[in-house]
């Protein structure tokens, strides 16, 4: 365990860590661009020099290893010189692109030429032109002018996809990141390469030119993809979502997250989903449309409490532990079925992070489950169709309904009870098959709920409120204390006005005060 | 508020008070009717006032030499502008040395307040704020301008012409 002093303060760190890492331990800045935790050192972009005592020249970080009593610096005026004379040599060629590249506004070397830069250019040459929106496959778009060479992406694919796609071609100033002959880049990491570019030379074609990143809020959430609960970041704004980006977390995901789960933020938004309740009573043509969803709800509640014990709950794995749990609780019935999309691939592993249980919660319902003490099995809810035995089923359907192949078999099979309460995202037009009562209640998705998923290792994840898109919705929660008849529970307000400033002076006059002495100081004067 | 009256007395005597402003007016009559360029007003709407170049009237989008519009859709006039009166749709140009362009540029006039940001922030002289002022309408009439009346409305006479040119930056090797 050597220790070290960066900038004055020492800093203990493990064995053969790179300086780089023990700059990173003490959340110290340091300018880097080929440096990415999750990939090998290639040294290549000489931006993150710094002074070590004893040294003539100035190192590189991310490729020294701390020695016992190193003494390291990277705030010196001969270090500010050289960083601002590497950066410059970064942008001999690249072009001025700023204003229609996506990545401005969450560009590396926009930040750090705000930092480190020359902010004069002193070649006198033309820059040297290389190709422009190259395609590189199904889902990455290539600049080369932009491009710094840094080749991250080219150790990605080596190191983490292990696909080799990616290679540097020509010498020199001429070096192009480029894919080999009749081998695209399309692999199920590809978008990676997107998040982990520094500038703005490799770019999604999903999310290409579609807003400035200035636009974009983001927040926190899980990957509701697969059960592997990758932890994201999903960037939307008042139109909808637009992106998903993976967030480091040791134990679930690393820095990485799959292609596929890029793009489950699509069918959140507004054009997908089913925006208010609609309604089709046997015998009649079409459906009722426009109804507000709790209404609807309760309208249901009659056709339960009719139906007695006759009563069946299907539930899927895209709800959240909470979600089922109350449902469990206000249902009165024990003929709950866990409706499992495809069970035989559930085991099916890319040796990443893509698993075959494309469910994020099968683990909370199975818990769920259990706590009920509730065990079925499927062959019941069709058996009992047929006989007669259930006539209501209460459906909790897929929010993601394209990992649902067997979404239209179910619904045929289910749609011959002759009432159906389906609970559902999204808008489809297998709804129309259902040849009985229909209830279509709209639901919340994971961006517009509070929660918790468990995932394939049973590590339960939390995750957050984001956005509101469609905002009459309901969560499973109220979905369920409407259809047995109860009155949702509000949140509880405190009565008392908990908030209170540490720093008030007992003798500061509040807000209140000066509005009253206000009034009265006027009226005075009139 | 209050009034303070300094001398009652005096105020009695407004009649010649009254004459002194009827001669103004009268001699500010008789100077019009005999020396007509020097009037103050203007017989709007038979005569208009020509206001400097630097007015900031109605929004202009340049073009380039071949008549395209200029604008690369960098949406930095619609971050820039206070009145939030700009909506942009960008999307991908078949040409790969232009890249992007708007397929809808909007901007709502009632909105605008007309500061002149739009102008300011844009990197390629795509968007100006033109001599037009008078743009009335009458009840339904378009106040969202869209990008064809923007560049190629009929007093713009095809098209003003943007002084940033790509082709021209390229060759000097920028």
């Amino acid at each position: 365990m050597p220790k070290c002093t960066i900038n004055g303060q020492e800093v203990e760190v493990k064995d053969g860590s790179t300086i780089m890492e023990a700059f990173s331990k003490l959340n110290e800045g340091i300018a880097h661009y080929c440096y990415h935790p999750g990939l090998s050192v290639a040294g290549v972009c000489r931006l993150c020099i710094v002074d070590i005592e004893g040294n003539p020249r100035p190192q590189i970080a991310c490729n020294t290893v701390v020695t016992e009593g190193m003494k390291i610096t990277n705030k010196s005026e001969k270090i500010k010189e050289g960083v601002k004379w590497v950066l410059d040599f970064h942008l001999i060629n690249h072009p001025l692109d700023c204003p229609i590249c996506d990545q401005a506004g969450e560009c590396g070397l926009q930040d750090q030429y705000m930092q480190f830069g020359k902010y004069s250019s002193e070649m006198a040459e033309p820059k040297v032109k290389k190709h422009k929106v190259v395609d590189l496959g199904p889902t990455v778009v290539l600049d080369s002018e932009r491009c710094i060479l840094c080749a991250r992406c080219v150790r990605f694919t080596d190191e983490v996809s292990k696909t080799n796609e990616l290679g540097l071609f020509n010498r020199g100033d001429r070096t192009e990141i480029g894919t080999f002959a009749g081998k695209p880049l399309d692999n199920n990491y590809s978008l990676n390469t997107v998040d982990i570019c520094p500038v703005g030379a490799l770019t999604s074609k999903d999310f290409r030119f579609r807003q400035r990143v200035w636009y974009l809020k983001d927040s926190e959430t899980v990957c509701t993809g697969c059960s592997t609960g990758c932890n994201v970041k999903v960037y939307y704004n008042k139109e909808g979502a637009f992106r998903v980006k993976p967030i480091y977390n040791e134990k679930v995901n690393g820095y990485w997250m799959c292609d596929e789960g890029r793009f489950i933020y699509q069918w959140v938004n507004r054009e997908f989903r089913l925006l208010k309740g609609r309604k089709k009573t046997q015998g009649q043509n079409g459906w009722q449309e426009d109804i507000e969803a709790g209404a609807l709800a309760q309208d249901a509640h009659k056709a339960i409490k009719a139906a007695g014990d006759k009563l069946a709950v299907v539930l899927t794995g895209q709800y959240s532990t909470h979600e089922y749990q109350t449902l469990l609780k206000n249902l009165p019935t024990k003929k709950v079925y866990h409706w499992k999309n495809h069970p035989e691939k559930w085991e099916e592993f890319d040796g990443l992070l893509n698993r075959g249980d494309k469910n994020p919660n099968t683990k909370g319902l199975v818990k769920a489950l259990s706590e009920a003490s509730i065990k079925t099995d499927w062959n019941e809810l069709a058996s009992g169709i047929k006989s007669g035995a259930i006539t209501t089923v209460i459906v909790a359907g897929p929010e993601n309904m394209a990992v649902y192949g067997d979404l239209e078999e179910k619904i045929q099979m289910i749609g011959a009870a002759p009432q159906v309460i389906w609970a559902t995202a999204c808008k489809s037009n297998l709804f129309d098959k259902f040849s009985g009562n229909v209830w279509l209640l709209p639901m919340k998705s994971y961006l517009e709920k509070n929660g918790s998923f468990i995932n394939h290792q049973g590590l339960e994840q939390n995750f957050k409120k984001a956005t509101t898109i469609v905002s009459e919705a309901l969560t499973l929660e109220e979905a369920s204390y409407l259809l047995s008849g109860q009155s949702i529970p509000l949140p509880k307000v405190p009565s008392v006005d908990t908030f209170i400033e540490t720093n008030r002076r007992p003798d500061q006059v509040t807000l209140e005060h000066r509005k009253k002495n206000e009034f009265v100081y006027k009226r005075g004067s009139l | 508020m209050s009034v303070v009256i300094k001398n009652p007395e005096k105020s009695k005597w407004y009649l010649s008070g009254v004459m002194g402003g009827l001669v103004i007016t009268a001699r500010h009559m008789v100077t019009n009717l005999f020396n007509r360029k020097k009037m103050m007003t203007l017989n709007y709407p038979e005569e208009k006032y020509e206001y400097s170049p630097r007015f900031k009237g109605n929004h202009v989008l340049t073009v380039k030499k071949d008549g395209s519009i200029r604008c690369t859709a960098c949406m930095l006039c619609a971050t820039n502008c206070p009145a939030e009166c700009i909506k942009i749709v960008a999307a991908e140009h078949n040409d790969p040395t232009v890249e992007k362009y708007p397929i809808s540029y909007e901007i709502d006039v009632l909105r605008c307040v007309f500061c002149g940001f739009c102008e300011e922030a844009c990197p390629v002289d795509a968007i100006r704020m033109g001599p037009e002022w008078q743009t009335p309408g009458i009840n339904g009439s378009q106040f969202i301008y869209d990008i064809n009346h923007l560049a190629y409305r009929p007093q713009l006479k095809g098209g003003v012409v943007s002084v940033v040119d790509e082709s021209e930056r390229h060759k000097s090797g920028i």
